[in-house]
């Protein structure tokens, strides 16, 4: 099939858009994830809001509203909870725990076919309809804006909390101002790669920008681009190839670590051995 | 006007009282040194004086008023706690955030560059500002985040523990530098500090915190072995050395500040001193 003949179909043109615009808004974000280690709460958020689009699916409503409300509210508790306090893993581990068994609560109540929920944790990148993709590009582009409107300030708190204190930044507002685009961007993400992959373009793309390069602002950009490479070339090979989307993804994006590390790896020795 | 008045001052955390009864005033261009065991307080001190932290009596004037967060004319070092927080983020990055880090938008300002070269050449530390923070070593580290407070050239220099876990040479750089600094930009310093010696060729006042209580005044008036003793409730005694270092004996941390968690975070070994005193009587 040739690729004129692929992109006429709505159902790829959709998918291209929806993870253009995903992509670009993971990536920026999880830049801040792995700066501020809260990768452990960009993996609870996800499977929060697993159990919220459960409870919107057992009440008839669209999944996407019980994301929204969950990974809100959790983004919301974390962020308060977690701005200072040292514990702030074991605030997120009983968020977590505490909304994974309302889910599972939720799915047992539910006596339909587990179709939706099943979408929800895989993602359904290729059944993405034209109104799904203008409440991704929509979200995403405010999460974007947002980013970059704050960008200082929320660089600043992130790796010198104390003095960015000191200056006027409040690391308790930029807490949870991070934690709802946090929430925002998981929201988009698990449309398309599925609560399970959510790490692949939030994580992942970011992990590797860092491994990659100490610039910050070099960091971000790259960051955004390998998220929006690994998700056109996997959504390409998913079509030409076969298989699931977000596995190609997900497997893309852990291979730009991988060689990341790998690379800085090599730098470090090769580097060592210069200074010796 | 003093830079900084602390008056009667005290703060309550957890109603548990942290210290009371300062008193002190900071003029501009005097060195004050922060002591007293862990726990004491020091850091709370840094952290009242710049409006983090409030106070439970008392008042705390900067530059004639209330302290607010924000003030430019404040520069702050929080202690660092391991260079790893910093990462792979450069030098001349970190201090850069020293200039525009709290400002909200897109605009990019054309004299950032210009101003934080400055701050690098001022503190000497151009020739590794392009070098990933996680690769420098601490005193290297720490004329970086001097750097950093330093770009507004403060009238207040606030430093957080500069010398710990730093070996004698570099202790004695970072030293050199907040004299430097003192020098060249006239601002008063507030350094907290475990050990008094680093920092006595440069140290004006004095301010000692134990047991709840803060004495200040000259190295002479508060590191004798009266005021020692009496802020610690058991004899204390002061050698001095050869080379007119002091030795204090009679520490004792734990006595000093009970812990309620018995979880005391310890950089220096209270043996040393003693090692010093051996070192100097058979050299």
């Amino acid at each position: 099939m040739s690729l004129t003949t692929l992109l006429g179909f709505s159902f790829v043109q959709n998918a291209i858009y929806a993870v253009t615009a995903v992509s670009l808004a993971a990536g920026a974000v999880g830049y801040f994830v792995v700066l501020r280690r809260q990768a452990f709460a960009a993996h609870a958020i996800g499977h929060i809001g697993f159990a919220g689009a459960a409870g919107a699916v057992l009440l008839g409503l669209a999944p996407v509203a019980g994301l929204l409300v969950f990974c809100l509210g959790a983004g919301l508790v974390i962020g308060l909870a977690g701005a200072s306090l040292d514990d702030r893993d074991a605030v997120v581990g009983v968020t977590l725990t505490a909304a994974l068994g309302l889910g599972v609560l939720f799915i047992s109540l539910y006596s339909g076919y587990a179709n939706a929920t099943y979408s929800i944790l895989f993602g359904q990148i290729l059944g993405v309809t034209t109104g799904d993709v203008w409440l991704v590009a929509g979200l995403s582009a405010a999460v974007l804006l947002t980013v970059s409107l704050v960008y200082r300030p929320l660089l600043f708190v992130s790796v010198d909390a104390q003095s960015a204190a000191v200056r006027g930044v409040s690391p308790m507002a930029y807490s949870v101002l991070f934690m709802s685009l946090l929430a925002l961007t998981t929201v988009v993400a698990i449309q398309i790669v599925g609560v399970l992959l959510v790490f692949a373009l939030l994580v992942a793309p970011a992990a590797t920008a860092a491994a990659l390069t100490g610039r910050p602002a070099r960091a971000l950009v790259l960051a955004m681009a390998l998220a929006l490479a690994s998700s056109w070339i996997g959504l390409a090979l998913a079509i030409w190839i076969g298989g699931p989307t977000s596995f190609w993804i997900t497997a893309l994006a852990s291979l730009a670590y991988l060689g990341a590390r790998v690379r800085s790896r090599v730098g470090q020795v090769h580097g060592q051995r210069v200074a010796a | 006007m003093s830079v900084l008045e602390v008056r009667d001052a005290a703060v309550t955390l957890d109603r548990r009282v942290i210290w009371q009864g300062a008193t002190f005033r900071l003029e501009r261009g005097a060195v004050a040194a922060v002591l007293g065991p862990n726990g004491a307080g020091k850091s709370t001190l840094l952290r009242a004086v710049v409006g983090l932290v409030p106070l439970s009596a008392g008042a705390v004037s900067v530059f004639g008023a209330p302290p607010h967060r924000g003030d430019p004319r404040v520069g702050y070092v929080a202690q660092s706690r391991a260079a790893d927080t910093l990462s792979t983020m450069t030098g001349r990055d970190y201090v850069g955030l020293g200039y525009d880090g709290p400002t909200v938008g897109w605009r990019r300002d054309r004299a950032r560059a210009d101003v934080v070269a400055r701050a690098l050449a001022l503190t000497g530390t151009t020739t590794f500002a392009d070098r990933p923070l996680r690769t420098l070593s601490g005193g290297q580290h720490q004329r970086i985040a001097i750097a950093h407070a330093t770009v507004f050239r403060p009238e207040l220099l606030l430093l957080d523990e500069p010398l710990a876990g730093l070996d004698l040479a570099a202790q004695a750089e970072v030293v050199d530098l907040i004299n430097l600094v003192r020098d060249q930009t006239g601002a008063a310093v507030l350094v907290v500090a475990h050990d008094l010696n680093p920092l006595a060729p440069i140290v004006d006042r004095v301010v000692w915190i134990a047991r709840g209580h803060v004495r200040c005044g000259s190295p002479d008036d508060v590191v004798n072995e009266a005021t020692l003793s009496e802020l610690y409730g058991h004899p204390i005694e002061i050698v001095h050395t050869a080379r007119g270092r002091r030795v204090i004996v009679g520490l004792d941390e734990e006595f000093a500040h009970p812990h309620p968690h018995g979880h005391v975070h310890e950089n220096e070994d209270p043996h040393a001193h003693l090692d010093e005193v051996y070192d100097e009587v058979t050299r």
